[in-house]
């Protein structure tokens, strides 16, 4: 796992010339946006579920002008929450992206992660990324204990058979 | 007018507490705020500005009810914030005798936040605004 964070418009130009030693031909990142109303009375992932193949780069960008916000994973390793992504991937936590900030990570094991953002997850800001398909090798699909997951975050994953088939879901669709 | 005789109302209650409780205005009408108060931005991971509150001061020691400072671009005070989880709420805390940044309450917007950093559990903000011209002021 690769993973690269980005400080708003002061690293446009670093995020430009980073972007520009990618391997000639490999794929754009996907980009995961980070969103709120304007007083906070909402926040959100958009989308808030995808499906991606194996070694895809997603890119979290904070489109919210007035908060900041964190894509964190679900692990032990991470404040000691229950594990939501398959056991050989290794853990990740953007730490807090402000306005304008990014932060990127490539996923190459196959399975179901589950992330949240921290200061947002009880007003159920969470996502779900779908690598590859149930039968790839290492395959591991969602986690099926609750843990200490807030019933706000918990009900806003959406199904694994619904993101194969959608490829995207984005938080309007659930409305 | 039901809404200005409340805001009128809770002016006056605020002006009547002020006694036990009030700032010195006039240490506060320019930022920054002198110790105990510190720059939220740099106790937290929060922009300067915030669209609507401004650049906030707050006492740690009071979070995380607050008073929050809530000064605009040219460091005026512009409105008094309170921030209050609903769970805190819901479980019987009270949050009484606060702090006011200026007993010149012209507006009061009190709505739900899904949380931040510094309260990072769903709470309602209550917002005393400052002057007429307050709101602009805290816009952009």
């Amino acid at each position: 796992m690769i993973t690269r964070r980005q400080f708003g418009r002061v690293a446009g130009g670093a995020l430009a010339a980073l972007a520009s030693r990618r391997p000639v031909g490999a794929a754009a990142p996907r980009d995961i946006e980070m969103r709120g109303t304007a007083r906070g009375e909402r926040v959100w992932f958009a989308p808030l579920a995808i499906a991606v193949a194996p070694g895809a780069m997603l890119r979290f960008v904070n489109h919210d002008k007035g908060n900041s916000h964190t894509a964190t994973t679900y692990h032990p390793a991470i404040f000691d929450r229950p594990r939501r992504i398959p056991s050989g991937a290794a853990p990740w936590d953007s730490d807090f992206l402000l306005p304008g900030a990014s932060f990127e990570v490539t996923l190459s094991v196959p399975g179901v992660y589950d992330y949240y953002c921290i200061p947002h997850e009880h007003a159920g800001m969470v996502g779900r990324i779908v690598v590859g398909r149930p039968g790839d090798p290492g395959w591991e699909g969602p986690a099926g204990d609750a843990g200490d997951l807030p019933e706000a975050a918990l009900k806003a994953f959406p199904r694994v058979a619904e993101i194969l088939a959608k490829g995207r879901i984005m938080p309007e669709d659930l409305a | 007018m039901f809404h200005r005789m409340i805001i009128a109302a809770l002016g006056a209650t605020l002006f009547m507490a002020a006694p036990a409780s009030a700032h010195d205005e006039e240490a506060l009408r320019n930022a920054p705020p002198a110790a105990p108060y510190a720059k939220v931005s740099d106790l937290v991971a929060l922009p300067d500005f915030l669209p609507g509150l401004g650049m906030l001061y707050v006492d740690p020691a009071t979070l995380p009810a607050g008073p929050f400072l809530g000064y605009d671009r040219d460091g005026k005070l512009a409105a008094t914030i309170y921030m209050t989880p609903i769970e805190a709420l819901e479980s019987g805390t009270s949050f009484d005798d606060l702090g006011v940044g200026s007993h010149n309450v012209s507006a009061v917007d009190i709505y739900y936040n899904a949380g931040h950093p510094g309260v990072d559990k769903p709470h309602a903000h209550v917002v005393l605004l400052h002057g007429e011209d307050a709101r602009a002021r805290l816009a952009e």
